[in-house]
């Protein structure tokens, strides 16, 4: 279905581009960007003669497309509130383990991505949660930055923090199969602020159960 | 005064209108320079100038004088100059109010249907220089007027113009960072990307028609490309880690980048269609944000291998790399000039960034921006300008300026935050 929608939108984009192609006798650009196009529903053209039957048929076929859009909206909905209840089942069925496997976030000083004892401290805390916790448990270590700085070389930077701690959480004896890393760089601050105190919080190191 | 003036006119106008191929100073030392009246279009029964007009005189006037090569003004004479015909002009009275050449236009607009006719004048000689006339639809009138704008820089210049052309940027309008689209003057802001995920650094491909960008939609910061002109976001590089800061190489076969896959952030190059990823750094330390050359023989990129993030360049195919910027202990976001002689950066000086141009071989290292924080340049394809991210006092947004920092301007219109803009090619 998906498949079939994302083809009729090219197929629309591209007779849009051919015709406004065609329109320009200077076609200046010829691509423009095409912004997601709502479904069109198909209607049939009418074939009556009288303006009569021609309002009426307008009529009928406003009315058609307005039904087809309800149904359309209806499935939409119905589709999300699944998809929210399978979410909601997913987590309740996750929540018995979340529930024993409290993480701390571990903190790091400006640019740096190696481990102050603070943070060893904490990191040693979580490895005995994570070694205590059911089989087939995967935690992602989710490294962080501060805004100060470029956005890019937060991302590298971010990186590095989660690397650290992982390769900490392994000396202590986690199975590296375990664990796994994602940098968001400065895009996903703990807190907003621009003084030291809201940096402070924010180059950190957070724990998340991915499986 | 006067006298001198019009001789310097009369012996410079000639050469200036004869578009050779090289770049001719029109307000070097000793000129001055030369003024443009963009007269609102007419209806072809000569009433007055509806909105539309008064919006394609006012694009035309705004790209000429950003490029600096004229003094440019939207203006219609009072009392009017009373010619009806396009082609038959009252010199007289735009001489005497100062101009040098002038710019006039009849638009007919039927339903949705649009004709557009340009025509640039000299005043000076009383001559014809260029003339064309433009079918459309009505929402095709400011790109209209942006080619004539292209077509005006043409014969005065012999250069290609870039007022036609498009800058992709980061916003969070939506309240996520999508990808959107902008012609380079700021209008027609569309979205690109909808998925509500974190979406970063887009880049165009040389021929304008795709960007890559990298987004985390599946978890990971993957680099994707699409088409402008399909909403299918098509995975490029979904290797284990960062796969950040992709930079098209000026043919198009290949996608320079930085990947964690072997580690930590180092610069690699892919095949356009995201296979055989070949590593260009190797060192303990965090290299990305890759610049091509526009020869494609060389790379900039932003290492930090002596301590701090400065700007290195080595050959397109790896091996030793030669430190470029050595002022300043914050460099980042490295982008090669389209003339290849500049790399545009940003520095950050006490918390705040700041635009720079240095040359090639490290000299001529010069600041561009002052006001507030500027992070992210991009040349346009002529090289004749900079667009930026800024964060100031008078007010946040992308922002363009020629390659000297002049003119600088806030072209966004919405508000909200931008980042990482991209300029497309012509």
């Amino acid at each position: 279905m998906k498949k079939v929608m994302v083809a009729l939108l090219a197929g629309i984009s591209m007779v849009a581009l051919l015709a406004s192609g065609c329109a320009n006798k200077e076609t200046v650009k010829k691509e423009e960007p095409v912004v997601p196009v709502a479904p069109i529903t198909e209607t049939v053209k009418p074939v009556d003669t009288t303006d009569q039957d021609r309002l009426a048929e307008q009529a009928r076929l406003a009315e058609q497309a307005r039904l087809a859009e309800q149904a359309r909206l209806a499935e939409q909905a119905r589709l999300a509130e699944q998809a929210r209840l399978a979410e909601q089942a997913r987590l309740a069925a996750l929540k018995p383990a979340a529930a024993e496997l409290k993480f701390q976030a571990v903190y790091f000083d400006y640019d740096k991505s190696d481990l102050r004892q603070d943070a060893r401290d904490v990191l040693s805390k979580n490895a005995d949660v994570i070694m205590k916790s059911a089989a087939g448990t995967r935690v992602q270590i989710e490294g962080h930055c501060d805004e100060r700085g470029s956005a890019e070389y937060n991302l590298a930077l971010g990186e590095s923090r989660a690397k650290s701690v992982l390769k900490y959480l392994t000396t202590l004896g986690v199975k590296a199969d375990m664990l796994s890393i994602i940098s968001y760089g400065k895009e996903k601050p703990a807190v907003q602020g621009g003084d030291e105190a809201a940096w402070a919080k924010n180059r950190r190191a957070e724990f998340v159960i991915v499986k | 005064m006067k006298t001198w003036l019009l001789i310097i006119l009369l012996v410079a106008l000639p050469v200036v209108l004869s578009a050779q191929p090289d770049y001719i100073e029109v307000n070097a030392p000793g000129n001055r320079q030369l003024k443009l009246a963009v007269e609102p279009a007419l209806s072809p029964d000569g009433t007055p100038a509806t909105e539309s007009a008064r919006q394609s005189s006012e694009v035309i006037a705004f790209d000429m004088n950003m490029s600096a090569v004229v003094m440019a003004e939207s203006r219609a004479l009072q009392p009017p100059a009373g010619n009806k015909s396009l082609a038959d002009v009252n010199y007289a009275p735009w001489l005497n109010a100062g101009y040098d050449m002038l710019v006039r236009s009849e638009l007919t607009v039927k339903g949705e249907r649009l004709t557009v006719e340009f025509r640039l004048f000299d005043v000076i000689n009383r001559k014809m220089i260029s003339a064309k006339r433009y079918l459309g639809s009505a929402k095709d009138l400011r790109r209209f007027s942006h080619s004539f704008a292209d077509e005006i820089l043409r014969s005065l210049t012999g250069e290609k113009g870039v007022f036609t052309t498009r800058i992709a940027f980061v916003s969070t309008q939506s309240g996520n960072k999508e990808i959107y689209i902008m012609d380079w003057d700021g209008y027609n802001p569309l979205p690109l990307t909808k998925n509500g995920s974190i979406n970063l650094n887009p880049d165009f491909s040389p021929d304008g028609r795709e960007i890559i960008f990298t987004s985390y939609k599946r978890r990971n910061p993957d680099l994707y490309r699409r088409a402008l002109s399909s909403p299918v976001e098509v995975p490029l590089s979904n290797r284990k880690g960062l796969n950040i800061t992709g930079n098209w190489s000026p043919d198009g076969s290949k996608i320079a980048l930085a990947l964690s896959k072997d580690g930590d952030a180092e610069i690699y190059t892919i095949e356009k269609d995201g296979s055989r990823p070949t590593r260009l750094t190797s060192n303990p330390a965090l290299d990305l944000y890759p610049a091509w050359s526009p020869d494609g023989k060389q790379i900039a990129f932003v290492s930090d291998r002596l301590g701090k993030p400065q700007i290195f360049v080595m050959n397109a195919t790896g091996g030793e790399a030669r430190r470029l910027t050595t002022a300043g202990n914050y460099n980042v976001n490295p982008r090669w000039s389209p003339k290849g002689d500049k790399i545009a950066y940003s520095r950050m000086v006490n918390g705040s960034f700041h635009i720079f141009t240095i040359a090639v071989d490290g000299s001529s290292d010069s600041q561009l921006t002052a006001d507030g924080s500027n992070e992210n340049p991009a040349w346009s394809a002529d090289g004749r300008f900079i667009c930026f991210s800024s964060v100031r006092s008078s007010g946040n947004g992308i922002y363009v300026m020629r390659a000297d920092g002049s003119g600088q301007i806030k072209v966004s219109r919405a508000k909200g935050t931008y980042f990482q803009p991209a300029w497309s090619a012509y």
